[in-house]
């Protein structure tokens, strides 16, 4: 099982290594759509992502639970617990 | 972005093993570096004998079992495809499997408007549903959806089958808003009578007079405009419904 600390490190690496992001703009209260300027579509990159670094694979009413970067945490820990 | 590993590109086409399927395996074999997966529903002969002629060509591809109506086989086929081969990108996806189960629409049955649907509308969904993840994330694709004069106009007798293609005309339009960002066109292709197993039975002697060219059309001219659309080169053309028929519908 991970934990939480772990998920949230590898999810970061991955958010400022393919998503582009500033490290100082992470924080878990920062809204994710608008922190990785997604489009409609960009959320299959992150799909991909969280596939590749954690082997689940979120779908469309995960991403409707999901606001802020905690929210993002939160939803891949429960889907990987 | 990390750097995009370069992958071996496959062309898929439904019902690929005979008629305008066949041709256009083909025509992409002529034109195209496309790997070629040739998806057939029972007739495993043809497809073989397609298969054949790719590779005569300079081509390869190989065969892909499933009935596009079925969303469960499509699935797992696809899937385990995908498996299977971690170092490929279906970049063509060429909807062309359908049926036809002619009636007046007075006699027809439930279960014939349902098969119609079912794999010429729904066989769309499928298929295309499956990979447009795949698609989205290489950033290129083409979907071809063969459709038909019939779902443009609509054919007496065709009900079924020129509902059917008139939703998926309605879905390649709509299809092709959703991800044109992303250097996918989706757009369709409208055989009038062209020279197949599905055009057998109908009096081609007859029919030619209302064609102005006067001739039914061959496999191998769609094919052309199919291998066109695949290619880069039609890269600005998307959402649109071309007309191949000889003259019958403008």
């Amino acid at each position: 099982m991970m934990d939480k600390e772990e998920i949230i490190k590898k999810t970061n690496e991955f958010l400022i290594d393919e998503f582009e992001v500033d490290e100082e703009d992470i924080c878990p209260n920062a809204n994710l759509k608008e922190t990785l300027e997604l489009d409609s579509l960009d959320y299959v990159d992150l799909v991909v992502s969280v596939e590749s670094n954690f082997n689940v694979k979120l779908n469309a009413d995960d991403f409707a639970e999901i606001e802020t970067l905690q929210d993002f945490y939160d939803v891949i820990e429960k889907k990987l617990n | 972005m990390k750097e995009k590993v370069e992958k071996i590109k496959y062309a898929l086409v439904t019902g690929g093993s005979r008629g305008i399927g066949s041709a256009i395996c083909i025509q992409l074999a002529k034109d195209s570096n496309y790997k070629l997966l040739i998806n057939y529903k029972g007739n495993k002969e043809a497809a073989q004998a397609t298969l054949e002629k790719v590779i005569e060509l300079g081509g390869s591809g190989e065969l892909l079992q499933f009935d596009v109506a079925n969303a469960e086989q499509v699935n797992s086929v696809l899937d385990s495809w995908h498996e299977n081969h971690k170092d490929a990108v279906i970049e063509v996806v060429v909807n062309n499997a359908g049926i036809t189960k002619d009636n007046l629409f007075m006699w027809m049955k439930t279960e014939d408007w349902k098969s119609v649907i079912d794999t010429s509308l729904n066989g769309f969904f499928n298929v295309t549903n499956n990979l447009i993840q795949k698609l989205l994330v290489n950033r290129y694709g083409r979907i071809i959806n063969m459709v038909s004069v019939s779902g443009l106009k609509g054919t007496a007798g065709q009900t079924n089958y020129s509902a059917a293609k008139g939703a998926v005309i309605a879905a390649t339009k709509a299809l092709a808003q959703e991800v044109a960002k992303r250097k996918i066109t989706v757009n369709a292709v409208a055989p009038g009578f062209i020279v197949s197993d599905m055009t057998n039975d109908l009096d081609e002697k007859e029919l030619k007079k209302m064609i102005p060219i006067n001739r039914f059309g061959k496999a191998e001219e769609v094919a052309h405009l199919v291998s066109f659309l695949a290619s880069e080169k039609s890269s600005y053309i998307t959402g649109e419904v071309i007309n191949i028929n000889g003259g019958i519908y403008s």
